[in-house]
């Protein structure tokens, strides 16, 4: 264990935890665009900011999800240094999503009403890389991958391979900002995301007549447990 | 976004707010509903919880179940509780003695506590607009006390003091229509939800939480104990409950109705009906009438999306 320093608070950490967990296992609030719990740090949106002072006096300001705790550390999560920082960082999200309610409640929290710089939209997505993360860390089938970026403002923002992605939603329920969206219909799921759609076939309860999951993804998880398919021909209430 | 249940559950909140080793039955609906709904609220709230098997079995002293502020309120004066807290708050905050860390007041009862004995505190509550959460946990009896009936009782159901015998089909009465009673005071924000489609009830907890003014949520709780069901089948029957359109999930917000999950197509209510002791003793001719009642009011409600 190692003893921090937050806002004038003393806390206990555990050893190469990073700062945002710590601060927020001690409900000090730090709101994020692209920090989740159940995908690893990505440090993208500079939201997390904070200003931290070592032990040895060395005084900087760093995104809080990438960064570990060590002895002795000041945190300051409110600082002017900090506000500065997060603002420029919101005009940056609000320049790359200017019809995200999200990112305008964000910016009104902090009192930023416009942006110096060339906005672009691109349907809400701001390149937090949540979708890939949950893609690739959480679910395995590594369907989304992220392309161009920041270079060319016209091109696509991500990728999503139609054949490997098995429909979940785990991509539309992280999103931070609503980018991505799920709609089931009768037998079909309808999954987009920016620039992109794709129709997903559902499989229908042989009892209840229900649609109740994509078939994709009843293949994966059948390949994956090793249950047969005809297990999964009834949906869960039936079986 | 009902049913993307095996990988999307991966990345819900971790967040806990109540403590695993309470003392609820084995299959509590409630619990889970209490979980559920923390985890979209956050660590950032102050709960009032009124008397009932949620308070019973979470605070037993010198212990405690609950990572974030709770007060235990009486029956009737819960919304009157929550609403004072709300104001405190408010001024406060005004005043600069607390820093303003938007925090959110939530209020929590059984049916009992909200339907029957505080009904009158949280009328009051919400015509008086305070900017307060209320989550109704609905296992439609006294279950706490030992399954006394309630007005959220359904016909027919058995319960101790409503007994089925000879002379006595159980409860005589309907079932009291909370979310519609409530959406009458046109507050900003009425649903039903039920932890069987976490998803959906984790949606609404956060519009609830988030509309300026008082909401309320009617969570649909399984009491396998109070329903002599088998304790394995909670989370199914609140899945059968809505798809029979007994207890139907839909939103009220700014007075216009939405059905969140559609049961369609909708299964008949044996289904639902014959997984609990409590109805074990209905005639055919019952389930019949039992099943044209709820065709009616889905019908009722579906009318009410419309307009």
């Amino acid at each position: 264990m190692v003893k921090i320093t937050i806002n004038g608070r003393q806390v206990e950490a555990k050893e190469n935890a990073k700062v945002l967990e710590v601060c927020r296992t001690n409900n000090f609030i730090i709101e994020t665009v692209c920090a989740h719990e159940s995908v690893s740090p990505y440090g993208n949106c500079r939201m997390c900011v904070v200003e931290i002072t070592t032990k040895d006096g060395k005084n900087r300001v760093v995104p809080s999800c990438i960064s570990k705790v060590e002895e002795g550390l000041d945190v300051k999560t409110n600082s002017e240094k900090v506000i500065a920082e997060r603002k420029l960082s919101i005009q940056k999200l609000m320049a790359r999503a200017p019809k995200s309610e999200v990112i305008k409640e964000l910016a009104k929290k902090y009192g930023v009403d416009s942006t110096p710089l060339p906005l672009e939209d691109h349907q809400n997505c701001v390149l937090c890389s949540l979708c890939t993360r949950v893609c690739a860390e959480v679910v395995g089938v590594n369907a989304i991958s992220k392309i161009n970026r920041s270079t060319d403002p016209g091109a696509l923002p991500y990728t999503v391979n139609f054949d490997a992605c098995i429909a979940c939603g785990s991509c539309a329920e992280i999103c931070p900002t609503g980018a991505i969206s799920l709609e089931d219909k009768d037998d079909t799921r309808t999954m987009a995301w920016p620039y992109q759609k794709h129709d997903f076939k559902m499989t229908k309860c042989k009892t209840c007549s229900r649609f109740y999951a994509p078939t994709k993804q009843l293949e994966y998880i059948s390949g994956k447990s090793g249950q047969p398919m005809e297990f999964f021909a009834k949906c869960i209430d039936d079986r | 976004m009902d049913n993307i249940g095996v990988y999307a559950a991966r990345v819900a909140p971790k967040f806990d707010g109540l403590a695993p080793g309470h003392r609820a039955c084995i299959g509590c609906g409630e619990a889970l509903a209490v979980r559920i709904a923390m985890k979209a609220m956050g660590p950032n709230i102050i709960i009032a919880n009124a008397t009932g098997c949620m308070e019973v079995i979470s605070s037993q002293l010198p212990a405690t179940g609950w990572d974030v502020p709770w007060i235990h309120t009486l029956f009737e004066n819960n919304s009157a509780v929550a609403s004072g807290i709300e104001s405190a708050l408010k001024v406060l905050e005004r005043k600069g003695k607390v820093p303003a860390r938007g925090t959110k007041v939530v209020a929590m009862g059984g049916d009992g506590a909200t339907s029957d004995i505080g009904f009158q505190a949280l009328s009051g509550a919400l015509e008086r607009g305070h900017d307060f959460l209320y989550l109704m946990f609905d296992n439609e009896a006294y279950m706490n006390t030992g399954i006394q009936r309630s007005s959220a009782t359904p016909w027919g159901a058995s319960t101790t003091t409503s007994p089925a015998g000879k002379k006595s089909i159980g409860q005589k009465t309907q079932k009291k229509n909370m979310a519609a009673i409530v959406a009458a005071h046109e507050i900003p924000y009425v649903a039903t939800a039920c932890p069987s489609y976490p998803f959906d009830m984790m949606e609404k907890v956060k519009k609830g939480l988030a509309v300026n003014g008082p909401a309320f949520i009617n969570v649909f709780s399984v009491c396998p104990t109070g329903w002599r069901s088998a304790v394995d089948l909670s989370v199914r029957l609140g899945r059968l409950a809505v798809q029979t359109g007994v207890f139907p999930l839909y939103e009220v917000v700014n007075g216009k109705y939405k059905i969140t999950v559609e049961p369609s197509p909708m299964r008949p209510v044996q289904d639902y009906l014959k997984l609990q002791g409590r109805f074990r003793h209905l005639s055919e001719n019952d389930v019949k009438e039992i099943q044209e009642r709820t065709i009616h009011e889905y019908n009722m409600l579906k009318a009410r999306t419309t307009c």
